[in-house]
């Protein structure tokens, strides 16, 4: 990586990039933690990002403080996730502005559009880092959690994407951001290779890669019924159900909130494993996470090992007395 | 890059009266099976302990390839990989699956960038004509999981992509109805081909091989295409070091006494 890029004061933060990402008119709480994180490491001076499509709920410089501007591109037909469109004008605005690195949380968007990006780009791309990078470089783990790789950028310009992580920065600055307009060009939309068209929610339910607090079952729930008990447990936190594979492909639940190596890698501070063993394909998905707690009936399950809190018991058993006695202490909060 | 000359299934390739054969490439990378013993020496994975497979993903995008072609009532479905040609032997479980031939794709590489590179240059020189309509990749591979070998790849050949698809429809009229899943939901997209598409989970059940299937794969193609340019790597991997997820775990005697350990430590908000 070249010098003037990663320098070391304030790691080059001005020609750093961030794509903050609206879904239905949210800005994605993901986005909202790059930035203050970005902010963290940029110690006050000032950042750059793009964001893509209106957003109805709140004005995008209130949820998101310290110096900086915000390219937004206030347009309709950026409402909804356009592969080339999204590319296009991101690309360009990289280009314009000098920029040589390009940040992304990481997301179903980022995934799908990143890779194209950084062909288009020239860029190298670290996908999917535990951290902001240092210096030009960035960890991840990789065979299903059993080692952790350095990943070195080689080109002059960088795409990056950041997996969640457990701890939410509270950013303490009086700041606000500058929205800038940015004008979207006219889409030759005449033979549209791909197009989203429609956008189906999945209501009620914070997801599981989202979720601050996440309460999974494996196939020690039994049944799909039995997991009634952890939608009760997961929404005195205001948090989200998981599953473990077999869960899945009992067709319990489905894949969607599937934990681990062909699932989700989550990142919530409290993570509570019920029934499930922990297979090292499960374990590879957990690692993010913060408090790990869990509950099984087989003292010697693997879960225990990466557990800091557990207890030994028939989920069917102890999880009515666990909720029972979870809510009597939220009570005297 | 070329272009592609098709833009729907029933585009006749070429202008004889020979019926028009759907084309679809499956894109397949080797995996070490997750239980293998994984040990680390001198920063790099100890391969001696190693038992490589195809990786899981990628079966789902054969599975949809195949079903493809039977709901097409015809075509040809070739799996292309970069890789060793020692890897021929595993690659072949493809061929027992129903796939019609394997294209391995030797050369250089070690990045995400520099395989799909050399896949996109092999595709290129491959189907000289047209690209294929379908290009099936997984969506990820379960040993580093970067998820970057397919968009890069659509883009190198100048075709839209969609990434981590669960469910396919139609492709009749030359498209696609895809479904995606996205945090909270799903997205609806639809796609006409030629398109690269990586499959997710769920997609579908990949079929098991028969012992008929086998015997049948055994006598199938496997070729060995070589030279493609080397392109520089992009990104450079250090030194892989074994970490470990071990903690101290704090037994609670009762559910009440777990419950109390969370509100004491101020983890109940």
């Amino acid at each position: 990586m070249s010098n003037n890029t990663h320098g070391a004061e304030g790691q080059g933060c001005s020609r750093r990039l961030i794509v903050l990402e609206q879904r239905e008119g949210v800005l994605k709480s993901t986005s909202v933690d790059l930035w203050h994180r970005m902010q963290m490491q940029c110690k006050g001076s000032g950042l750059s990002a793009v964001l893509l499509g209106p957003v109805d709920k709140e004005n995008p410089s209130l949820q998101l403080s310290g110096p900086g501007v915000i390219h937004h591109a206030c347009d309709e037909r950026l409402r909804r996730y356009d592969p080339r469109l999204y590319r296009r004008i991101i690309g360009e605005l990289f280009e314009e502005g000098g920029f040589s690195e390009l940040l992304f949380a990481d997301t179903a968007l980022s995934r799908d559009l990143a890779p194209a990006l950084s062909v288009r780009l020239g860029a190298s791309l670290l996908s999917r880092c535990s951290a902001l990078p240092e210096a030009g470089r960035c960890h991840r783990r990789l065979y299903s959690g059993a080692a952790e790789g350095t990943f070195v950028a080689s080109s002059p310009r960088a795409i990056v994407t950041v997996s969640p992580s457990s701890i939410l920065l509270q950013p303490a600055t009086e700041f606000l951001p500058d929205i800038l307009p940015l004008a979207v060009p006219a889409a030759a939309h005449d033979d549209l290779p791909s197009i989203v068209r429609q956008v189906v929610r999945r209501e009620g339910m914070v997801d599981v890669a989202e979720a601050g607090v996440v309460v999974a079952g494996g196939r020690g729930m039994g049944s799909a019924e039995g997991f009634a008990l952890l939608e009760e447990l997961a929404s005195l936190f205001g948090g989200a159900v998981g599953a473990s594979r077999t869960v899945v492909d009992e067709g319990w639940r489905p894949h969607g909130e599937q934990i681990g190596q062909t699932g989700k890698s989550i990142a919530p501070r409290l993570y509570i494993a019920c029934g499930i063993s922990g297979a090292v394909q499960h374990l590879s998905g957990i690692s993010g996470a913060g408090t790990v707690v869990a509950i099984n009936r087989d003292s010697h399950a693997p879960i225990f090992e990466v557990a800091d809190f557990g207890l030994v018991g028939d989920v069917g058993e102890v999880l009515p007395e666990f909720v029972a006695a979870l809510k009597e202490f939220l009570k005297m909060q | 890059m070329k272009k592609p000359l098709s833009s729907g299934f029933f585009v006749v390739r070429t202008k004889e009266e020979n019926p028009p054969m759907m084309h679809i490439a499956v894109c397949v990378c080797l995996v070490p099976d997750t239980a293998s013993v994984f040990g680390f020496s001198d920063g790099t994975l100890d391969r001696s302990r190693i038992t490589e497979v195809i990786n899981p993903y990628d079966e789902y995008a054969l599975e949809a390839a195949l079903q493809l072609k039977e709901q097409f009532g015809g075509g040809e479905v070739t799996v292309f990989s970069h890789a060793p040609r020692s890897g021929s032997e595993a690659l072949r479980k493809t061929l027992a699956m129903g796939a019609d031939r394997v294209v391995i794709a030797e050369g250089e590489g070690s990045d995400s960038w520099q395989t799909a590179s050399i896949l996109a240059h092999t595709l290129t020189s491959w189907y000289s004509a047209a690209l294929p309509e379908v290009i099936l990749c997984g969506r990820q591979s379960t040993d580093f999981g970067s998820a970057e070998v397919p968009g890069m790849l659509a883009e190198r050949l100048g075709l839209p992509s969609v990434c981590a698809v669960s469910s396919l429809e139609g492709g009749e009229d030359g498209v696609f109805r895809l479904e995606r899943e996205i945090e909270g939901g799903a997205e609806v997209l639809e796609v006409s081909v030629p398109v690269v598409i990586s499959a997710e989970k769920g997609l579908n059940v990949p079929r098991k091989t028969s012992m008929r299937g086998v015997m049948e794969g055994r006598k199938k193609p496997v070729e060995i295409v070589e030279g493609s340019p080397v392109e520089c790597a992009r990104v450079g991997l250090g030194a892989l070091l074994p970490v470990s997820n071990k903690k101290n775990c704090h037994f609670a005697s009762d559910a009440r006494a777990l419950a109390g350990m969370l509100h004491e430590r101020g983890l109940l908000q």
